[in-house]
């Protein structure tokens, strides 16, 4: 049995210590930055900020339905991606594993695509496939199959559309994962013993894969409710998510303050999603 | 030989404040500028930054993106600047003067600002001049509209506009309310006539995305800056511009400023200099119909035609009390997105 050398102390701190120094210097001594600002506030009619503790930008977002509106629909819409990633990564991850032979590691590679070439460009890309002039309805109208244009874009729809095109990968790869660990002959005795395909799904297939579906949908619904540029183009100002909400405080109003709560709202449902999936994990660890 | 010497102390003294100008040489330093992308960025690149390298061996780096994005960096950075020239809006630039970010501006320090026409360097130096006009469906509107003209049963639901908090935003609110009779210190009256044409067809991200739409008749109109969009305008047939007379457009300024505190100061004043030069504002109204503040440009009649460049055009323009307007940026935000977006 192969050994771990042994490794002092001094060396481990050595080692660690770049990419800790990193980390509290980019991202935790800003995120306490954040915090701080969160208890804040602004000058009225000015962007200077008054350093006094206040819980004002939390209860006006609790108060003002608005912004609970906000969140409300960045919740659902983040919830509906996931399960449309979820519908859509099911059956063409496991296509992938068990039927594509040769070129598996290309679909794989075409499956990451979206997820390397940034979220701008292909989302302009949907806007001219989704706009009321552009193919789809295009395409529709040709065949004669609809007189006016169907409305794909500044609404739920388009938005949808473009976060399971953007997200779909963060679903594919853990259930790619996770379904190369079962044995394809579990698949197998489950119907020799009578079971339908359904049967074969619900029962065998379906809870051996819930570590995956379980890391999956953790990172396509964290993904989607942080989301900013494809609900900002797709959604045409008329989808109003918590993302959008933040940047149009920060970057327009300069309500930084008001921003900061805003995103620690979202951080906190991020840390909610994640919790609840770590007790899933945990639960599907001790039944196994 | 003491008087030798003392003529030689006395013309050495007498050269002393030309000295800098002869020996000032800023290789290996660079100036940061904040700006749009686009056609701005290029006729700065071509009629600012390429001499100001040429005459003083410096370098300048062109930061992109929207005066929100540089406005917020210059207040994060406020103890610390690292950006030396920034473009504002209009309604911006008092309030970046107001709370310290920026120099005031000073024709000792910019020569050039002397031209620009009076009472115009307000908070940063004047730039450009630009109205807020209408873009329109010829095919929805077969005579140029009036702005009373978008408030007809039959267009309700088919504007467009810029994201707001933006000058086309709040315009079109002063608008509203001079509609209503009032201005734009009766928000609530702004409000309640702007909600009157319905929730937006769409809140813009970019011109392609609405003059699509408009050329194609699923947009009736849009209230836009006339510079990008006079320059636009001949790929669209289908798209007209218009400056309505009453009330007449809203003025917008495109100001130029400069950082306080930033580190190269005086590249910073030169680069301004260069900006508000005959040349430059030339270019710009030539190229991008963007009026220019220098008085001392001068326009063919057909040039002329397309910009704002005179006193008495800007006179009868709608000119908003921006400072007002830009203390209200917190609320109607809230107010806009609810009332006109939210519908």
């Amino acid at each position: 049995m192969k050994q771990t050398p042994d490794i002092k102390p001094t060396a481990t701190a050595l080692l660690v210590a770049p990419a800790a120094i990193l980390m509290f210097g980019v991202f935790v001594l800003p995120f306490l930055f954040l915090v701080v600002l969160s208890f804040w506030s602004q000058v009225p009619g000015s962007v200077g900020i008054v350093p006094g503790f206040t819980l004002a930008n939390y209860a006006r977002i609790i108060g003002d339905g608005y912004y609970l509106g906000g969140l409300w629909t960045t919740l659902w819409l983040s919830g509906l991606v996931t399960l449309l990633c979820l519908v859509l990564a099911l059956p063409l991850a496991r296509w992938i594993v068990l039927y594509a032979k040769r070129s598996k590691g290309l679909l794989i590679g075409l499956c990451i695509l979206p997820l390397v070439c940034g979220a701008l460009l292909p989302t302009l890309g949907l806007v001219n496939l989704l706009s009321p002039l552009g193919f789809i309805n295009g395409a529709l109208k040709s065949m004669g199959l609809i007189k006016t244009s169907l409305p794909l874009l500044g609404n739920i729809a388009g938005v949808s559309i473009g976060l399971v095109q953007a997200f779909l990968p963060l679903m594919i790869l853990p259930l790619i994962s996770t379904i190369e660990r079962i044995p394809h002959d579990y698949e197998k005795a489950a119907m020799s013993l009578g079971a339908t395909r359904l049967v074969v799904w619900r029962r065998v297939l379906l809870p051996l894969m819930l570590p995956g579906i379980v890391a999956g949908s953790l990172l396509v619904f964290c993904a989607s409710l942080t989301a900013f540029v494809t609900p900002q183009i797709l959604g045409q100002g008329k989808v109003v998510t918590f993302a959008s909400l933040a940047y149009q405080q920060a970057a327009m109003v300069l309500d930084w303050p008001f921003a900061s709560a805003l995103g620690m709202v979202m951080l906190l449902f991020l840390a909610l999603a994640g919790l609840l999936g770590a007790l899933v994990s945990r639960g599907l660890g001790r039944r196994t | 030989m003491k008087r030798i010497a003392c003529y030689a102390a006395l013309t050495a003294v007498s050269l002393f404040p030309c000295l800098p100008a002869l020996a000032q040489d800023y290789s290996g330093r660079t100036l940061v500028v904040g700006t749009w992308g686009g056609d701005i960025e290029r006729l700065l690149r071509e009629h600012v930054a390429g001499p100001l390298e040429t005459k003083t061996g410096a370098k300048v780096e062109f930061l992109l993106g929207g005066s929100g994005d540089r406005m917020s960096k210059m207040v994060a950075e406020r103890n610390n600047p690292t950006m030396d020239v920034t473009f504002q809006n209009i309604y911006e630039a008092p309030a970046a003067l107001k709370e310290g970010l920026v120099v005031a501006p000073d024709a000792a320090l910019v020569p050039t600002a002397a031209n620009v026409w009076a009472g115009m360097n307000d908070g940063c130096y004047a730039m450009s001049l630009v109205g807020l006009g209408i873009a329109y469906s010829k095919a929805l509107f077969p005579e140029a509209p009036e702005w009373a003209d978008l408030w007809k049963a039959e267009f309700k639901g088919k504007m467009a506009y810029a994201p707001y908090p933006s000058s086309e935003g709040d315009g079109m609110l002063a608008v509203a309310a001079r509609i209503a009779g009032v201005n734009e210190h009766d928000p609530d009256a702004a409000f309640a006539k702007l909600a009157e044409l319905g929730a937006p067809v769409l809140s813009y991200s970019s011109l392609d995305e609405v003059f699509t739409l408009m050329d194609a008749g699923e947009i009736a109109a849009a209230p836009m800056i006339s510079g990008y969009v006079l320059s636009n305008l001949g790929n669209y047939e289908g798209i007209g511009f218009v400056f309505p007379k009453d009330p007449g457009p809203v003025l917008v300024r495109d100001m130029v400023c400069q950082v306080a505190n930033s580190p190269e100061p005086e590249l910073a004043q030169m680069f301004i200099d260069l900006a508000l030069s005959v040349e430059t504002q030339t270019a710009y109204a030539k190229e991008l119909n963007f009026g220019p503040t220098n008085s001392k440009v001068e326009l063919t009649e057909e040039e002329a035609g397309r910009v704002i460049n005179t006193p008495e055009e800007v006179a009868s323009l709608l000119q908003l009390d921006w400072s007002y307007v830009i203390e209200q940026r917190s609320d109607w935000t809230d107010r806009w997105n609810k009332q006109i977006l939210g519908q």
